[in-house]
């Protein structure tokens, strides 16, 4: 009996590991783009707090933005892929992003606003 | 099953509950009673527009005219619907991924409450400022993309989401003013009466059968502006008055009142909340929603006091005819002093200009001045934009402070403090 409630519990434990990496969305405005290093500094604010977080893009992350769709007939939003050297200071985007050491890291960072 | 097996199987139950938990998205947990929006009515995102935006109000044709709503429906479709959704519900594409995520316009309920100035300082200034700014909202400030009239047209737009058909203001949706009418209720009520028109049970007692009586807010006649005569005052006079209070040459019941002031400064009460009963008092004149334009009278920068300059105010004084009410040394006792009515027949006291703490618009120089221009609405005050130059005012408004014998006021000496 104690063996198998012990098997439960750890595997209600590993069942949960992924989400112990603390995903977050973050959003805020781009302040500067490394495409070498591959990452997107933006200023965020959150709980009252204005930071600047380098979030570092990985490998094969995607940046997309949302465009009206060109499609006779349709007239909603599609997704359009950008490269990380079209990303400009100043445009607002969301990240979810994971903390991996020091690290935040994405694999996804989309467009919200490009100005 | 014994008693050991019972408290392991609770304790596995636990755990897997707690796996459950963790393992669950972060969004979902917050979706319990809803995501975190930029307007939570729970948080009270609805926070009163700061003063600077707090007279933005849409002529109330604005809202139902087809012409300016199909015009917000293309600037909504590229500017906004990417996060705020094509319906309005706050799903659109970008707005999803976002933390706070956009509110949902056809929340019929949410948008009632919401008043037409907030809405336009929401999208003027977006997530740049507090509180949202400090929530983390994304909202972009639109003030430097979209013109006023842009910004109106968007927000016809989006009201049309809620399913409301008519205009939006306060007579439609009272909802949008309780906060204000409840402190109205406590604080108000018994001088300027239950509809704000100066019948208050108290307001009369404090200077019986005579001038000054409450402020009627359902009439044009409101004497402490910044704007030019028989106009409606600023939302900013309104917070004016209410923060300093009105003083007053005294009557029975004003005896112990700080400052002899016929209505109490409210200086203590929050700002959030002064805001919320200005726009409650606003809400008993539609007149504030049918002007087109709020014009201030320009108050130049004082000028420094000099003898000749006295000495041309003393010749104004006389001139202007000024010594006719308040007299030769500014006592008040002028010949005409005696018949002085104001617009209810009430027999009105012409100031005493040798006391400037009793001044009721305020005895710094720049408060006089706005007096001299401006003049008191409904009492025989003149406004006197148009017969003094600027620098002319100036001369007056210090000779009148010099009445006072105390040299430290013509230099500009403050009897009043900011308004917030």
């Amino acid at each position: 009996m104690v063996t198998r409630v012990l098997a439960v519990v750890v595997s209600a434990l590993l069942w949960s590991a992924p989400a112990w990496a603390d995903k977050d969305p973050i959003s805020g405005t781009v302040k500067a783009v490394d495409t070498n290093a591959r990452t997107v500094t933006l200023e965020s604010t959150t709980k009252g707090k204005t930071r600047q977080v380098v979030v570092h893009l990985k490998p094969g992350a995607k940046i997309v933005k949302f465009a009206r769709s060109s499609e006779p007939g349709k007239t909603g939003f599609v997704e359009q892929t950008l490269g990380l050297a079209d990303l400009k200071p100043g445009w607002i985007v969301s990240a979810e992003t994971q903390h991996e050491g020091d690290k935040e890291v994405a694999d996804v960072v989309k467009v919200v606003l490009e100005r | 099953m014994t008693t050991r097996g019972w408290w392991l199987s609770a304790i596995g139950a636990v755990a897997v509950a707690f796996g459950l938990w963790v393992a669950t998205p972060r969004s979902s947990q917050a979706d319990v009673t809803g995501e975190p929006h930029e307007d939570d009515k729970a948080g009270h995102a609805h926070v009163p527009a700061p003063v600077e935006y707090a007279d933005a109000h849409m002529p109330p044709g604005v809202w139902t005219d087809p012409a300016m709503i199909a015009r917000g429906k293309e600037i909504y479709a590229i500017k906004c619907a990417v996060c705020h959704g094509d319906t309005g519900d706050g799903k659109g594409p970008a707005g999803m991924v976002l933390p706070l995520k956009p509110p949902d316009l056809r929340d019929k309920a949410g948008i009632a409450e919401m008043r037409d100035n907030y809405w336009f300082w929401r999208i003027s200034e977006g997530g740049l400022v507090d509180p949202f700014k400090s929530k983390g909202s994304a909202m972009p400030a639109w003030k430097d993309d979209l013109s006023v009239q842009d910004r109106w047209a968007v927000i016809a737009y989006q009201h049309t989401f809620s399913g409301h058909q008519g205009p939006h203001v306060p007579w439609e949706h009272p909802e949008m003013v309780l906060v204000g009418r409840d402190i109205y209720e406590m604080a108000c009520v018994s001088c300027h009466g239950a509809e704000g028109k100066g019948d208050g049970s108290v307001g009369a007692t404090l200077s019986p059968r005579r001038a000054p009586q409450p402020r009627d807010f359902t009439t044009s006649d409101f004497k402490f502006r910044s704007t030019p005569s028989g106009q409606l005052p600023t939302s900013g006079d309104l917070l004016r008055t209410i923060t300093e209070g009105v003083r007053g040459s005294g009557g029975p019941l004003t005896f112990g009142l700080s400052g002899h002031r016929i209505m109490p400064s409210f200086r203590q009460m929050p700002i959030e909340q002064r805001l919320e009963l200005i726009e409650y008092v606003k809400s008993l004149n539609p007149r504030f929603w049918e002007r087109t334009e709020v014009k201030i009278v320009p108050i130049p920068q004082p000028p420094p006091v000099t003898p000749e300059r006295l000495a041309r105010g003393k010749q104004l004084y006389a001139d202007a005819e000024c010594l006719a009410c308040h007299g030769d040394t500014g006592r008040g006792d002028g010949k005409s002093a005696p018949e002085l009515k104001d617009s209810l027949k009430l027999p009105i006291v012409a100031t005493d200009l040798r006391r400037p703490a009793r001044f009721k618009n305020g005895s710094r120089p720049e408060d006089i001045y706005r007096t001299l221009v401006t003049g008191f609405a409904g009492t025989p005050m003149p406004s006197y934009a148009d017969s003094l130059e600027p620098d002319q005012t100036w001369d007056l408004v210090y000779y009148v402070l010099s009445l006072s014998g105390d040299p430290g006021r013509a230099a500009g000496a403050s009897g009043r403090g900011s308004a917030r």
